[in-house]
């Protein structure tokens, strides 16, 4: 009871903190919305190519987009970290009872909100423009893409607390960014590429949830992918909560 | 919690108060680019409840440290330390119950309004809703932070948030609190201030400890004072006792002479007063008097001297015996000098000792 009503006044503190930058708010919808509309057409000659998924275009690149919005709102946890570090902040909370845990998921939650809000207003945007809506597939979607946002949530954090410098978390977070993101298959479907590509892309964890989201996207919700999915991603959060609360416990400026 | 007094014990002695901090054998190193650098290298200390307690020493002497050490943030290499009756290892969640800290840095929110700040902390600290309401009212006028409170901390002045910070260490009204410099950065009048709400909190029955590297604050605040250094405790126990311990004050000399005569007149002058000398970097002649010839009879005979060999005086001072003393005799350095960064070791060159 007490951890729900720590984690409740952490993840408020949070909340409030992001409401009162709305420059985050802004990009957080505007960007989504942009690779909507600046990648659509591109995509458009290659659908219905060899190597492309069966569907429409936007059936096959919005299950993407989201699962990149999932993982840009995660990945931004370890900088307020750091500050928090340097101006004492988490030191003081430190020296509270509260659980560190409940100190974490906070920012985890926040983030999956930071997820979520803007991955539905994605969602009807492109809704709008021909995406099917499946409706049982559509709540797991954003279940699964809320584990992806947890797992990069916690372990943004935990590096931030690791590295300590907002420049060393910047060329980590931006080292990873791509080769995670590529190896996915968000944007353009790794069938495309040759079997070298694929075999890499099969380490990458987020290739499953690429995968299970555009079976969930397409309703397909009894398949391989998306258990597959569910599991390497509760795995992956998981991990990334036990290694954020061992940050947490440890943190020193 | 302590045992009643002995029959054994003589009639004088008084029950011994329960210590709110107990710290025995205490060590902490840290590796720093390869090497082992000690920063607490076994620091012994008892705090009785109720008290105002300074670890007074210079930037890096291993006061931060032993804090964290006590406040749970940092487990010790060795030794062991008793905080608020409940070990700091083996039960921190009971020691973090039952004190509060300000840390230099103070870690007030500042994309937060004071009054969300202190909110929280007596949340988290399990007060109910209702009572954190109240008690961040009462500390709000306490602090006099008033309608302060209903802004955003960013746009507090230095001196304010200090007041915030300090309210935030206290929302849950612990047995014992922690403050690390915590006047650093004040003015002259928010040091006042905040000395002031120190005692009143004593006063109430919260045990203090606080580290510092003012002088004055040590001295004038604190019941009991740790001069520290090199991760050891050099000196202990209550200002007025240690600042006597050496010396019953200072005269400083700047006679009209040459360099070369200063180390034989300063010989001379010693004798006439009974106490120890040393040449400044300065030209002047430091003499450290004793109980046996204070400081007004030791300069009648200073001068007595200097009339007598006819050497015109350009400047001389008393001064009163300070904790700098009690620091200076202990480790060759001055504690104004010892903070600046690199003049821990040229300081001590600066005092030369000339044998008395």
């Amino acid at each position: 009871m007490t951890f729900a009503v720590q984690t409740g006044l952490f993840f408020r503190r949070k909340l409030l903190e992001t409401l009162r930058q709305p420059v985050w708010i802004i990009t957080g919808l505007t960007t989504p919305a942009l690779y909507l509309a600046l990648f659509t057409p591109l995509l458009r000659s290659l659908a219905g190519g060899p190597g492309f998924p069966p569907g429409q275009v936007l059936d096959v690149f919005v299950p993407g987009v989201l699962v990149l919005v999932a993982f840009g709102a995660g990945m931004g946890a370890g900088w307020p970290v750091i500050w928090e570090l340097d101006s004492g902040v988490l030191e003081r909370l430190r020296v509270t009872p509260a659980s560190r845990l409940a100190l974490l998921l906070g920012t985890v939650l926040r983030d999956v909100v930071m997820f979520a809000v803007p991955g539905l207003v994605v969602t009807a945007i492109a809704a709008g423009f021909g995406f099917r809506l499946h409706w049982a597939g559509l709540p797991l979607l954003f279940l699964l893409l809320a584990l992806l946002t947890a797992a990069c949530s916690a372990a943004s954090s935990a590096l931030g607390l690791i590295l300590k410098q907002i420049g060393g978390l910047a060329a980590v977070v931006t080292g990873v960014q791509l080769p995670l993101t590529l190896l996915a298959g968000i944007l353009l479907p790794l069938s495309l590429g040759p079997a070298w590509l694929r075999v890499l892309g099969h380490l990458n964890p987020m290739y499953y949830a690429v995968q299970a989201a555009r079976s969930l996207a397409a309703g397909s919700v009894a398949t391989g992918a998306v258990g597959l999915g569910f599991l390497v991603m509760g795995a992956l959060a998981a991990l990334a909560l036990w290694w954020g609360t061992r940050a947490y416990q440890r943190a020193m400026a | 919690m302590s045992s009643p007094p002995s029959a054994l014990a003589p009639p004088q002695a008084p029950a011994p108060a329960p210590a709110a901090v107990a710290v025995s054998g205490l060590r902490k190193s840290f590796r720093v680019a390869g090497q082992t650098v000690a920063a607490v290298s076994g620091i012994d200390l008892t705090i009785a409840a109720g008290e105002i307690f300074g670890l007074l020493g210079p930037n890096g002497a291993g006061k931060t440290t032993t804090l964290r050490i006590l406040t749970t943030l940092l487990p010790a290499d060795a030794g062991t330390a008793q905080v608020a009756g409940a070990d700091v290892l083996a039960e921190p969640a009971v020691v973090r119950r039952r004190i509060g800290y300000v840390s230099q840095l103070g870690g007030a929110d500042k994309s937060a309004t004071g009054r969300e700040n202190l909110l929280l902390a007596g949340r988290l600290y399990g007060l109910s809703a209702a009572d954190a309401a109240r008690r961040c009212r009462e500390l709000a006028e306490v602090f006099d932070l008033g309608e302060l409170v209903n802004r955003s901390v960013r746009t507090y002045s230095g001196g304010q948030r200090r007041r915030l910070e300090v309210a935030l260490g206290i929302m849950h009204q612990p047995r014992v609190l922690f403050l690390d410099e915590p006047t650093t950065g004040l003015d002259p009048q928010n040091r006042a201030n905040l000395w002031d709400q120190l005692r009143r909190l004593r006063a109430a029955g919260t045990t203090i400890c606080l580290t510092t590297h003012y002088l004055d604050e040590a001295d004038q605040l604190c019941d009991r004072v740790a001069i520290v250094d090199h991760g050891r405790v050099i000196a202990l126990g209550p200002p007025d006792q240690l600042k006597g311990r050496y010396s019953a004050g200072t005269i400083t000399i700047t006679p009209d002479v040459a360099r070369t005569g200063l180390p034989a007149l300063a010989r001379e002058l010693a004798d006439a007063a009974s106490a120890e000398a040393s040449v400044t970097d300065n030209g002047a002649i430091r003499l450290t008097v004793t109980d046996a010839t204070p400081a007004t009879p030791a300069m009648a005979a200073v001068f007595g001297v200097l009339a007598g060999r006819r050497v015109s005086v350009l400047a001389a001072s008393i001064g009163r015996p300070s904790l700098d003393d009690v620091f200076l005799r202990e480790t060759g350095r001055s504690l104004r000098d010892a903070g600046a960064p690199g003049a821990g070791h040229t300081a001590g060159a600066a005092a030369q000792e000339v044998a008395a």
